[in-house]
């Protein structure tokens, strides 16, 4: 319970935050309805492509602010009061990743609200696409405690930043990765962006051929990867920042 | 019984020894203060008996438990007030309450917040975010927040620092009443702060416990005139 308790507390003071709002629900929402009144003639603009982009693009700023969340914690001199606590390592993790997970499904409800009014067809598969984004977005909150973890609450900015970038440049939402060349082709497909992007969208469009095996392994080896190192770190830094 | 037992206590930061075998014994309910220079030991100190960090060698008992090996039960009995505010500044002061009621899984929430409302007179305050209040305000939340659980030991690091004189009297008021009911271990940089509320006194330098005592056998100690010179007599080993 004890770890429940601290994700309410989490939740609150993410959803309290107004620029967190603007950045993880008002921009991307803004980004959907102004792309689809360029009228571009390209297959990533279309909403049922371009709606997974911006649940991705949705999830960077939960990185991004999770990390903010988490680095403030650890400089503040509530987390000392807690690490005295009987509070465990697991308490904070698994705390702080409950919290963000209301947040991704509000996101998610008001992402396709928009996109149904803009035209896309309604379908069962949107309700399986939420629960694919809410799997998808493990990776985006692992990265958030872990660079939360790693640096200061300023230096979070730059590193969540860098985050919202490679997802805009290298998920391929935007544009065809074989469009920039075979070397950024390659360091998209070696990132875990794009598969992210093309689970959601293969589960939106139940066009599961579009998921490829290699998508899968990809997704999975960072997001355990990512999620260890979180854990690992978080935990070395509780001691140490308390030293 | 001590509520506070140490023997040998030694921190090591690579080369450099923070805290060099102290012994201590405090008493249950009595209010301690540990007083030294920049550098002296006593967060170290305050932070191996709190939990926050592990001895390189010595002994803690706490309530005669051993910190090492009982250290969740310990959790359960200590509470401690950071030097800095420590509160969630987006949620209320109810909020912030119930949340660390929650942390200490404490079964009638309601009833302990409506007591610590009262005992610290938060009611004018109690729905209002806890980053909107003035610095005594956070300071006083912070401090009934370390009491959600009615610990039998208190840790109050500078409780008082950075505060106006009329809410550093105040925050006295409400130290002096917990004397006796709970064991509290104080830190300061106020002389009059820890002559005025302690039962003894510790003083620390260069990461030993130098000297050991109620203010007046300090003072009587040093031929000093008050406890300030006292002190710095203490420090200096009687050059200034």
């Amino acid at each position: 319970m004890r770890m429940l308790n601290f994700a309410k507390r989490n939740f609150k003071e993410l959803i309290r935050d107004p620029l967190s709002l603007i950045f993880e629900i008002v921009l991307p929402l803004f980004l959907l309805f102004i792309f689809q009144q360029f009228k571009i003639p390209s297959d990533n603009y279309k909403l049922e492509n371009f709606t997974p982009a911006i649940i991705v693009f949705g999830l960077s700023f939960i990185t991004l602010f999770s990390s903010t969340l988490i680095a403030k914690d650890r400089t503040s001199s509530l987390l000392i009061r807690l690490a005295t606590s009987p509070m465990k390592s697991s308490d904070y993790i698994i705390g702080y990743t409950v919290s963000l997970i209301p947040i991704i499904i509000i996101q998610n409800i008001l992402f396709f609200a928009v996109s149904l009014i803009l035209g896309l067809k309604f379908s069962i598969n949107i309700m399986c696409a939420v629960i694919a984004s809410v799997v998808v977005s493990i990776l985006f909150i692992a990265l958030g405690i872990l660079i939360g973890s790693l640096v200061s609450e300023r230096a979070t900015g730059g590193l969540g930043s860098i985050v919202v970038q490679l997802v805009c440049f290298t998920s391929g939402m935007y544009f065809p990765k074989e469009a920039v060349g075979k070397t950024f082709s390659a360091i998209c497909k070696a990132l875990p962006f794009e598969s992210c992007l093309n689970i959601i969208k293969g589960v939106l469009n139940n066009n599961f051929e579009n998921i490829s095996v290699l998508n899968i392994i990809i997704f999975s080896s960072y997001t355990i990867i990512v999620l260890v190192l979180s854990v690992i770190i978080f935990k070395k830094r509780m001691i140490s920042d308390n030293k | 019984m001590y509520a506070i037992n140490v023997t040998n206590l030694t921190k090591k930061f690579r080369d450099k020894v923070a805290v060099n075998g102290i012994n201590l014994q405090i008493k249950e309910g009595e209010l301690f203060a540990l007083l030294g220079t920049n550098g002296a030991g006593k967060t170290t100190t305050i932070k191996m008996l709190s939990g926050l960090i592990t001895p390189t060698s010595g002994d803690i008992k706490i309530e005669n438990m051993d910190i090492k090996k009982d250290a969740f039960k310990i959790k359960e009995i200590l509470n401690v007030s950071p030097q800095e505010t420590a509160i969630a500044p987006n949620l209320t002061v109810k909020e912030n309450l119930e949340f660390m009621a929650g942390v200490y899984g404490i079964k009638d929430k309601s009833k302990k917040i409506d007591e610590l409302t009262q005992r610290f007179n938060l009611a004018e305050v109690l729905n209002k975010r806890a980053k909107t209040l003035s610095g005594g305000w956070q300071r006083k939340v912070s401090i009934a927040i370390s009491l959600i659980n009615d610990p039998k030991i208190l840790f109050l690091d500078e409780p008082t620092l950075g505060l106006d004189v009329i809410a550093r009297k105040e925050l006295w008021k409400v130290i002096n009443e917990l004397k006796g009911n709970i064991t509290v271990i104080l830190t300061t940089h106020y002389m009059e702060e820890a002559e005025s509320l302690s039962d003894r006194i510790g003083i620390m330098a260069n990461g030993k416990l130098i000297d050991l005592g109620t203010p007046q056998e300090l003072i009587n100690k040093t031929n000093a005139e008050n406890f300030e010179d006292a002190f710095v007599s203490i420090v200096t080993g009687g050059k200034e």
